[in-house]
């Protein structure tokens, strides 16, 4: 008797106990189908999140004040210490670092002619510029001296233009209205924001933060972006910024500091990992429990089986023909249940998938460890059924009632 | 050539020993057509059990054609039953799912048989037993009787030496026994020994020799001249 003919035995025998076989094969269907489905999210979500956090502005790490309260004391009011031009020249200054880019904001209601909408305002220096690859469509970018001077100009992005101004007019040399004041457009760029995150409703302009820190009463320098000529080398760069400017200022109940991706990185993968990790737990125990009922499930054919056991024996079947093929109709039960398994969580993927942000998919090896695993799980609880079954005494098999 | 020297079977162990063989000495010849006789609880079916191989005698010998096989290994035992016993019992014992030709043909599949050898050979036996037109049916499709014949088709499938059969006509009316006793008395013509084990003096007075037993003793060996 070959493997193929004992197969034929076990497929029949599945087929004419469907439902008994359909809710033996439950317990492997959902765990085979709940291990691959959190395995293909993981994955998903992993690679998304990684994509998020460190594909845009790769070589750009910010650097941000620590308020470290001196020994004893915790809860005290503590202020940001003020950041000027000179500092921004001192970081420029520091191998690796390819631009500094300097910003604060603000926030105000502009109208021009008939028009009237709100403005994100951003406070720039002329460096910024060039660091972020800012595209001046009309006009002029901002010099330094727009800075050093408190000129009253402002460059308005693309939205905005399209907004405020009619396609003929120039926008350059107009005088808006921003808060109640004055101030003279000077150019025109090309918004960087992608398209999805553009609101037609408003838009943004960029001003000397010198004069934002004036007219609207915050620091010259609120953020602060080290961008690096060498992005591989980008945490150490950072670092190594951030420590000078703590040097230079002299401070002492605190420091600047930079977010590590590399460290990000890590606990986020760490996170993932540990999520996938006790999800894949309970998906085990399940196919545990699944395996469980496979094994009882086997041991109740082998006792309705046993005339039928007997009657192999007497024909000439060995112990090891039983066993095997006891063996392979609980193989043949959980990889059953493994490729249903598999296929409901492929259709499980492709609705996360089409109803979610986060891409599932599954993997081809994902299938091979489902199917592999689900027919261990058939042959270390089929075992103990199909030893019961080859050790039947023929003689006692066949008088069974 | 079957020859069984001081074969003693022993059920239980212990306080709970129950002696059911006593120094069976027994010798039976190729081609020969017997019946072993006694009331139930006698000992004639695990006289036929270690016969037929289903069964190891507690002591003794057992020489099949002047090979010694007492102390056969389980698996030495199942290689023996398929090769050399065919079995028929009173119950029939069918595979439920499976018709006529596979029920035939399931000791061939054990034997390492070709698929196309084992419909073959199963198709002939049941032409032989006259169930020509019964070879697709399965078994609850079948009378008692052509149940019966289509065991004695599957016993004769390996091309045994022996022919093995508990209480056969056990569970059929006189008109189908007869025809079925028939059959075996034509097998034993062509040259298979019969062995029969029964509670029937109709039955047995089918053999050309009665052995009886009582108490797990033989009391009774005689030859019966046609």
């Amino acid at each position: 008797m070959n493997i193929w003919d004992s197969f034929k035995i076990a497929l029949s025998s599945i087929w004419n106990h469907k439902i008994r076989s359909i809710l033996t094969m439950l317990g492997i269907i959902i765990g085979v189908a709940a291990v691959i489905i959190i395995v293909a999210i993981g994955q998903g979500t992993k690679k998304q999140m990684t994509d998020e956090l460190f594909s845009t502005d790769k070589n750009a790490i910010d650097i941000y004040y620590e308020y470290i309260p001196p020994e004893g004391e915790t809860d005290m009011f503590w202020e940001e210490p003020e950041l000027t031009s000179e500092d921004i020249q001192t970081l420029a200054e520091v191998p690796g670092v390819k631009a500094v880019v300097a910003t604060n904001q603000g926030w105000g209601m502009m109208t021009h002619d008939d028009e009237q909408g709100e403005m994100q305002i951003t406070g720039v220096g002329a460096e910024f510029f060039r660091a972020r690859d800012i595209q001046v469509v009309e006009g002029r970018a901002l010099y330094a001296a727009d800075n050093d001077g408190l000129n009253r100009v402002v460059l308005i992005d693309t939205i905005a233009r399209g907004k405020f101004f009619k396609e003929s007019e120039n926008p350059i040399g107009a005088i808006i209205d921003l808060n109640d004041n004055p101030y003279k457009v000077v150019g025109v760029y090309e918004s960087p924001l992608p398209e999805q995150f553009r609101n037609p409703e408003t838009g943004e302009m960029l001003m000397p933060r010198t004069v934002i820190s004036m007219m609207f009463g915050n620091r010259e320098i609120e953020q602060l972006q080290v961008i690096a000529s060498d992005p591989e080398n980008i945490s150490e760069t950072g670092r190594l910024a951030a420590d000078t400017l703590t040097a230079d200022k002299g401070l002492e109940n605190g420091q600047y500091s930079t977010n590590d991706f590399e460290d990000y990185e890590r606990e986020l993968n760490t996170m993932i990992s540990l999520l996938t990790l006790l999800i894949g737990s309970i998906a085990g125990i399940s196919l545990l429990v699944g395996g469980i009922g496979v094994m009882n499930i086997m041991l109740v054919s082998v006792t309705e089986r046993t005339r039928e056991i007997g009657l192999r024996k007497a024909i000439g079947a060995t112990r090891r023909k039983i066993l095997l093929q006891f063996l392979i109709e609980s193989i043949t039960l959980t990889s059953l249940g493994g490729l249903i398994g598999i296929g409901l969580a492929a259709v499980g993927s492709i609705l996360v998938s089409e109803f979610s942000p986060i891409t599932a998919s599954v993997s081809p090896l994902i299938v091979l460890i489902g199917v592999s695993f689900s027919a261990l799980i058939g042959i270390i609880f089929g075992l103990l059924p199909a030893n019961k079954a080859s050790k039947l005494s023929p003689i006692e098999a066949l008088r069974y009632e | 050539m079957m020859k069984l020297s001081d074969i003693t079977k022993v059920y239980g162990k212990g306080s709970l020993e129950v002696p059911v063989l006593h120094g069976i000495d027994l010798t039976i010849e190729d081609g020969e057509f017997v019946a072993i006789m006694g009331p139930s609880g006698s000992g004639k079916s695990t006289l036929m059990n270690i016969i037929g191989f289903l069964d190891y005698p507690s002591s003794g010998t057992y020489e099949l054609n002047g090979e010694q096989i007492a102390s056969a290994k389980e698996n030495m035992l199942a290689k023996l039953r398929n090769e050399h016993v065919g079995f028929v019992f009173q119950q029939f014992f069918m595979f439920p799912r499976d018709n006529a030709i596979k029920n035939v043909a399931s000791p061939l599949v054990y034997a390492g048989v070709s698929r196309r050898e084992r419909t073959a050979r199963a198709k002939s036996l049941l032409e032989k037993v006259g169930l020509g037109d019964r070879m697709k049916h399965l078994p609850n499709q079948l009378s008692g009787g052509q149940k019966q014949r289509v065991a004695i088709a599957r016993a004769l499938v390996n091309n045994p030496t022996i022919l093995l059969a508990d209480e056969p006509t056990g569970a059929l009316d006189s008109n189908t026994s007869e025809q079925i006793m028939k059959l075996f008395t034509q097998l034993n013509e062509e040259g298979k020994t019969v062995i029969i084990v029964t509670h029937e003096e109709e039955i047995a007075a089918y053999a050309k020799r009665i052995i009886t037993i009582k108490d797990g003793c033989i009391t009774e060996d005689r030859r019966v001249s046609s």
